[in-house]
């Protein structure tokens, strides 16, 4: 138990240790350095705005959402899926196809706004996708997805018979919803709230690639020009990345404070779960049609266009639509490699963390055995979760290009980076697995004679396979999107799909960021295939 | 066959307030002998058999099988589950649902290094004597409730183990399915001739099955004696109510005599020998008679007493009526009679005598020490 607690926390813990050991080496001279900065208050305040303006958007189209799907009409009960759509639509995607559509001048919808009376005329805009509004509504309308998925199964779990007693007690549709349902929804928005928070707070996709134009910074973004440096500014950019450390921290610990009183909310039965009334409302689907169309369809569709264009100029004419540049992606410099990277990096990783979060499930399981290691234990398993990951990006290239593990311009540094970055959701997943099986089966097996290694073999893990494979299938999804980490930990001679794209994208070449854009959603579409005939529909729940 | 033998056994569970689940248990069990722990939930009987088990640390005390030990805190002896050589059966089953139920029944032996033709026969007898030869190549989901408990036995029996431990293997199946797995696991104690423990909450089930019962209250053995010997002579209240006699009512010696909230009882109590003040009486609804005023019944050592009905309900061939005989709310179970009989027409308030026989009461004293029962006529004259 230790030595695992050990090797755990020297992927989880040591690279963040490392890092405030250098910020504060010197009686804190990073600290000192990096916040008297000119215009550093500006970032911390951008910051702020970015989490606080994007989890309010996230909140109320989130559990807007959660609640016209509740209300679809019978037939259109598969649109509840829509909502989770940009969950797998790779972020840098989705940012990339948003600056194609609203980018001040060539933006194709802005080009389109431009037709309307009240802006003809314009030679730009009407908006601008590069500044910061435009950069807090598209994290607000991404993390939207994550509070729908937190609200949405909340109501699966609400018995009906709570929902039909607050009709019968002469409650409206709304009246029920927001004096039941809500109420009881509580430990799931707040969970959802802090979660959603901590990844605005963390947002790093989106304000670098939106908000270099403008010079809109932000603590991560910040966190990575430092170590772009030559040389690497280590020290300033752990300090700068400091609040985003102490603020997750406190979350994971609000998060373990408020767990414990859950017996409060649990609701039995959840057999249909909450219907507001057995019609269904055609506004509800609307809204969630809209909602696909804005998170999802829109910027997919402006990929597309820019992928079969010669060049992005805002010419939409589908006489000049070639495939020419679709033909380049074998012969362009680094992008097969990358796309082979990606999808070996991830499958690597995804199967490394698989026995290591089954070890810590096993271990969390047993918490009564281990009264003190255990919670330590579920604390350096939950930290990637809540810590952003540009800051175990920046963690990992310090602790990797120094000694004892120089492991800087390998594979292998991307592989430890994304292995750290998904233990806690492998964890997750197989300790709600064993947690559903329940003791039963392995004490049957232990008094049938069998030892430790046979009930492991031969009962635990046949039975967890499905578990096993939705986690493999989840891992390879969020690994073949991940950015901020690679690119930070990231070679010159070693790219995986988002970071090469990234260099396309500050080349100026357009038309092939569509390109691996599309590749990228094609492979976690495939991703997601494997996820659904392995695991079954399920595997998405257990997030 | 192997003896077992449990020694100042202590186990608690941390909580706010902590729990005791086993306190200072003592006991001793024959070879080949069916040992039933009863009780209600809540009271030791589990946690003591997952002690067996190994699936549970006890804080104090020891427990060996014949003269091996398997567990001695002071020693920091804890032989896991595994090299026990017990057989178990879940409540649940736990039948490996990945499996087949000739892979289920078969991994016992797999796992104790049994191979070949002998695993093979044993498999072929165990399903012979628990008649689940037809399920063999079935999965666990495909089979019903009482065929997926017959499964069980046989995983628990087909390495012909010395000890084996049932966890209310019965309280998932229904009424008659429970009779008849029931008798079949006592058809098979009687073959085989293993030591058995068995956890029930059931006293149907303990006086069928065990030759021993032990009747257990927050840990600790309550009484300890063969299904005759609790049956007739309930040591203490908590006894009396788990087997059944659930009606309670309290006597009090004053100057006339034994009196009943203040008024002399009519029988002659002269032959109790007590120097209590009070006497706690225990029965069951079947020894409570009714009659209509003033044609009490003439037994001989009889109290009887006036009684109001609260309600009456139909079972039947017999009649379960709710009385107050005094202020104490009492059950009575009797003969429905004819169609149009006296009893049939009992109504809510309708006076009634409550006729109970001394032979049939189990009367304790003030400190809770039994003076006297169906099992124990030492204090009666005649």
């Amino acid at each position: 138990m230790l030595a695992f607690l050990v090797g755990v926390g020297y992927l989880t813990i040591l690279p963040l240790g490392r890092l405030q050991y250098l910020a504060l080496e010197h009686g804190g001279r990073s600290y000192r350095d990096a916040y008297t900065r000119t215009g550093e208050w500006t970032t911390i305040k951008y910051t702020l705005l970015l989490g606080v303006g994007s989890l309010l958007i996230a909140i109320v189209v989130g559990t807007g959402l959660a609640w016209a799907a509740s209300s679809l009409p019978r037939r259109l009960r598969m649109l509840r899926a829509v909502p989770i759509l940009p969950i797998v639509l790779p972020p840098i995607a989705g940012v990339l196809g948003w600056a194609f559509l609203l980018s001040p001048h060539p933006g194709y919808l802005n080009q389109l706004l431009r037709h309307l009376p009240w802006w003809s005329g314009r030679f730009e805009g009407p908006f601008n996708i590069y500044t910061l509004p435009w950069i807090i509504i598209i994290t607000g309308v991404s993390l939207a997805s994550f509070v729908y998925l937190f609200v949405a199964s909340g109501l699966e779990n609400i018995s009906d018979e709570l929902i039909e007693a607050g009709y019968v007690n002469g409650s409206s549709r709304a009246g029920v919803f927001f004096r039941v349902v809500l109420p009881l929804l509580r430990p799931a928005l707040v969970y959802g709230t802090g979660v959603a928070l901590l990844l605005g707070l963390g947002q790093f996709t989106a304000p670098l690639l939106l908000g270099a134009n403008e010079g809109v910074t932000v603590l991560t973004t910040d966190m990575y020009f430092q170590t772009q440096q030559i040389p690497p500014q280590y020290g300033l950019a752990a300090a700068v990345g400091s609040p985003l450390l102490i603020f997750g921290i406190l979350v994971l610990f609000a998060n373990r404070i408020l767990l414990g009183n859950h017996t409060r909310f649990i609701t039995h039965g959840g057999k249909g779960g909450f219907r507001p009334s057995s019609r269904g409302s055609v506004p509800a689907a609307l809204s969630i049609i809209l909602y696909g169309l804005f998170a999802t369809v829109l910027p997919i569709l402006s990929l597309v266009i820019v992928s079969l264009s010669r060049y992005w100029s805002g010419v939409f004419d589908v006489h000049q639509f070639t495939l020419a540049t679709w033909r380049t992606v074998t012969t362009a410099s680094g992008v097969l490699p990358a796309i082979y990277n990606s999808v070996e990096l991830s499958v690597i990783a995804a199967a490394a963390t698989l026995p290591i979060a089954y070890a810590a499930a096993l271990y969390l399981r047993k918490q009564q055995e281990h009264r003190i290691l255990g919670p330590i234990l579920d604390f350096v398993v939950a930290m990637p979760l809540s810590i952003p990951a540009v800051i175990f990006g920046t963690g990992f290239l310090l602790t990797y290009t120094h000694k004892p593990f120089v492991l800087y311009g390998t594979k292998w540094v991307i592989v430890l980076v994304y292995i750290t970055l998904m233990i806690p959701f492998a964890t997750r997943m197989v300790l709600s697995g064993i947690a559903a099986l329940g003791d039963a089966y392995t004490e049957a097996s232990r008094v049938s004679g069998a030892g430790a290694v046979r009930t492991h073999l031969s009962i635990l893990a046949p039975l967890l396979r499905p578990t096993f494979g939705g986690a493999l299938a989840l891992m390879f999804i969020l690994l073949s999107h991940e950015f901020a980490a690679s690119l930070l930990v990231r070679a010159p001679t070693v790219n995986v799909m988002g970071t090469i794209l990234y260099d396309y994208y500050e080349n100026g070449g357009y038309p092939l960021t569509a390109v691996i854009s599309l590749i990228m959603v094609g492979v976690t579409t495939a991703g997601v295939m494997v996820a659904l005939v392995v695991g079954g529909s399920e595997s998405f729940k257990k997030l | 066959m192997s003896s077992v033998s449990i020694k100042g056994l202590s186990k608690r569970f941390s909580g706010k307030p902590p729990t005791i689940a086993i306190d200072d248990l003592e006991l001793e069990i024959a070879p080949g002998e069916f040992l039933v722990l009863l009780g209600p939930s809540g009271c030791g009987k589990t946690t003591t058999l997952r002690c067996l088990a190994g699936l549970e640390t006890a804080d104090i005390g020891s427990i060996a099988f014949g003269d091996k030990a398997v567990f001695d805190a002071a020693r920091h002896l804890n032989v896991s589950p595994n090299k026990r050589g017990i057989g178990m059966v879940f409540q649940s089953y736990a039948l490996w649902p990945h499996m087949t139920v000739r892979k289920n029944v078969a991994y016992p032996l797999r796992a104790r290094k049994i191979k070949g033709k002998q695993a093979s026969e044993w498999i072929e007898e165990v399903a012979r004597l628990v008649d689940t030869a037809n399920l063999l190549d079935r999965y666990p989901a495909q089979l019903s409730g009482g065929q997926q408990q017959r499964v069980a036995l046989s995983r628990g029996l087909v390495a012909r183990p010395e000890l084996v431990l049932f966890d209310e293997p019965l309280s998932n199946l229904d009424a008659r399915l429970r009779e008849l797995v029931r008798t079949e696991i006592y058809e098979l104690h009687q073959r085989l001739k293993f030591t058995a423990v068995y956890v029930t909450h059931d006293q149907v089930e303990a006086l069928a099955l065990g030759d021993r019962l032990a009747i257990m209250r927050s840990g600790a053995l309550e009484q300890l004696g063969t299904p005759d010997e609790i049956f007739e002579e309930p040591a203490s209240e908590y006894v009396a109510d788990f087997i059944g006699m659930s009606n309670r009512l309290v006597f009090e010696r004053l100057e006339q005599g034994w009196t009943y909230e203040g008024e002399p009882l009519d029988g002659d109590m002269s032959w109790l020998q007590t120097s209590s003040p009070t006497l706690t009486a225990r029965t069951r609804s079947e020894d409570v008679h009714l009659a209509p005023p003033g044609t009490a019944a003439e037994w001989p050592q009889t109290v009887n007493l006036p009684a109001s009905v609260v309600a009456s309900e139909f079972g039947g061939r017999h009649l379960d009526v709710v009385v107050t005989i005094g202020g104490t709310r009492v059950q009575s179970r009797i003969p429905a009679g004819e169609r149009g009989g006296w009893a049939r027409g009992l109504e809510a308030g309708q006076q009634v005598v409550a006729s109970l026989r001394f032979r049939d009461l189990a009367l304790y004293d003030e400190s809770g020490a039994l003076l006297s029962s169906a099992g124990r006529r030492v204090a009666v004259a005649s």
